[in-house]
């Protein structure tokens, strides 16, 4: 899991292009913190199903899922498994 | 006959102070309270014997700030400058100073994007802010830090402040809008030109103070503005989520506070009907749809009728010259006359000229040509731009167009290649700029390319200097290091040259071709 959370934090680190001093917790909500806009949601889902080999349904594209780094690593455990 | 635009707070405070004005993640605030706590940090600000007309700018996503400081701003005299919160240091730095703000009421998370600019705004005097401000500046040459909740709190008990005398005609707003030369251009609205157009949208929009509206459109753009303005001024509850990064939150809200109203742009209604369970929702208290911003195409249209049984949809169209609205097409002609902007709004008179500025005939193209009270009343600082839009027959909105038989208009196409993208209006010229700051980058070109989202995104053709490389993904990245989110293009491709004419200009309209 550590692995996974490397990668989405190696994705929107290089995707949205956070400046030096951004410090993102992996609890941090992207939304509060300014990292995505509405695009980059459906950046982020584009990235999730090609790399996880995944599909995200429009019912799931919701906080709880995708709105920071532990959210979006349960998520993808839980479609994985 | 209302004066100043802070009249409508006023009227509805007075008319219905318990209703709700606004409902922002959970909390809510009243006529009464947006009206005390406007007048108070008003009268903080008259205290400040700034000059008359004096600008104030708003950096801010939170509704209860942004309305607060908007209508005190305007009530002590000053004139209102809503900022792009997408934005970077030198977008901030460039409208900070070309208007000479004075007072910038800025919310903390945007404190890192002033910090990085401001030693260098000699202009601003008083940065308002939440109490945990740290600046890294030079405390000699900072403004004055002010703290917002200290002032509201000091000034809430007091009796009313004395305030300045406002007229109609002076400027209430400085809206900035993307120029075809890359540089922002300041649109001056004065009171007269925002009543005129809020009055004309609240008479074919119906809206009451029975009405709900949600709101997803920031308020800084000039769509986002005429929605504040029309519900504030008939006393409506305006519901805020301007985060619209996930369709089905919207939803929910939309049935939780039981909403007549949703405004949006094409994109914002693509996303809801490509990625929402809508199909899983109904509305059944949603009265009207308004759309505008961009074009829609037929196709969206049709889905948002299957979408939105019942309910009324207003294609509108306009220009932040025009305080917003210039058109509409009435919901009773939305299937039949998909495709067309309507015809003018009360109030507003609409011409297609030719170059000659005649009047065209049916179904010939020619210029769209507006005149009535909200056609703003220049560029801020900058008279050849206005002399080149204002003149004597009214607005030249730069938009070709045809009229059919029954008088409906069907916008064909803009004279200038601003892209349009999302509810984004943005300068090619100005993306081309920080492309060629690539050391790699011999020359470039954008342009717009269909999108069945965001109407347009944006794409970059890129020369590379002789024996240099780069990768597409170097390009986004340098983009989105020196541009906001919004500018950064989704597409790059690399060519041995571009296309010109034979006086060196670019044929952009050949670049499509190159794409595969």
């Amino acid at each position: 899991m550590a692995n996974v959370k490397g990668n989405i934090r190696s994705f929107i680190v290089e995707t949205f292009v956070l400046s030096d001093d951004t410090v993102l917790l992996d609890d941090d909500s992207f939304l509060e913190q300014g990292v995505i806009d509405s695009t980059g949601v459906l950046e982020l889902v584009d990235w999730l199903e090609e790399n996880f080999h995944i599909k995200v349904e429009d019912e799931e594209i919701v906080p709880e899922n995708l709105d920071s780094v532990n959210n979006l690593s349960s998520f993808i455990s839980k479609k994985i498994n | 006959m209302l004066q100043c635009v802070f009249d409508y707070l006023i009227q509805s405070s007075q008319r219905f102070p318990g209703q709700p004005a606004i409902i922002h993640e959970g909390k809510t605030m009243s006529y009464q309270d947006v009206y005390n706590s406007s007048l108070a940090l008003a009268g903080w600000l008259h205290s400040l014997n700034l000059e008359s007309g004096f600008r104030c700018a708003l950096l801010t996503d939170d509704p209860f700030e942004y309305v607060i400081s908007y209508f005190a701003t305007l009530m002590a005299g000053g004139i209102v400058v809503g900022l792009n919160t997408q934005t970077t240091g030198k977008s901030l730095y460039y409208v900070l100073q070309d208007c000479a703000v004075s007072v910038l009421f800025v919310q903390r998370k945007f404190h890192r994007d002033v910090n990085e600019i401001n030693p260098a705004i000699p202009c601003v005097k008083y940065l308002v802010s939440e109490s945990e401000w740290r600046a890294r500046v030079d405390i000699q040459t900072a403004p004055v830090w002010v703290d917002i909740g200290r002032i509201l709190d000091s000034l809430n008990a007091k009796s009313s402040p004395k305030l300045p005398t406002v007229t109609s005609g002076d400027i209430a707003q400085i809206i900035y809008t993307s120029g075809s030369t890359g540089k922002p251009k300041g649109v001056m609205l004065s009171h007269k030109n925002l009543i005129a157009n809020t009055t004309s949208i609240v008479e074919y929009l119906a809206l009451s103070e029975k009405d709900r509206v949600m709101v997803v459109l920031p308020f800084f753009y000039s769509y986002g503005n005429s929605v504040l303005l029309t519900h504030i001024s008939v006393g409506a509850t305006l519901v805020i989520n301007q985060n619209f990064l996930y369709p089905n939150v919207i939803l929910d809200q939309m049935v939780q506070y039981e909403i007549t109203g949703f405004p949006g742009v094409p994109s914002i209604f693509a996303l809801l009907l490509h990625r929402s369970s809508i199909y899983n929702y109904s509305f059944p208290c949603l009265r009207y749809l308004t759309l505008a911003g961009a074009p829609m195409s037929s196709k969206l249209g049709k889905r948002l009728l299957e979408a939105f049984p019942g309910v009324n949809i207003f294609v509108m169209y306009g220009q932040t010259e025009a305080s917003a609205r210039l058109s509409y097409l009435e919901p009773v002609d939305f299937d039949r006359k998909m495709g067309s902007i309507g015809k003018s709004i009360p109030g507003v008179t609409l011409k297609l000229v030719n170059k000659q500025g005649r009047q065209v005939g049916c179904e010939e193209i020619g210029e769209i040509v507006a005149y009535g009270d909200n056609v703003m009343v220049g560029y801020w600082k900058d008279v050849e731009e206005t002399k080149k839009v204002l003149q004597d027959n009214g607005l030249r909105t730069g938009d070709l167009a045809k009229m059919d038989e029954e008088g409906y208009i069907y916008i064909v196409s803009r004279k200038n290649d601003m892209i349009k993208s999302g509810s984004h209006r943005i300068a090619p010229k100005e993306i081309e700029e920080i492309l060629c700051e690539h050391e790699a980058v011999h020359e470039s070109a954008v342009l717009g390319v269909e999108d069945d989202i965001l109407g347009e995104t944006i794409k970059a053709c890129i020369v590379l200097k002789k024996d240099r490389n780069c990768t597409d993904k170097e390009i986004i990245r340098h983009c989105r290091i020196n541009l906001p989110a919004f500018k950064v293009p989704r597409q790059v491709v690399f060519l041995d040259e571009l296309p010109k004419t034979a006086s060196g200009k670019i044929i952009k309209s050949e670049l499509t071709g190159y794409w595969q």
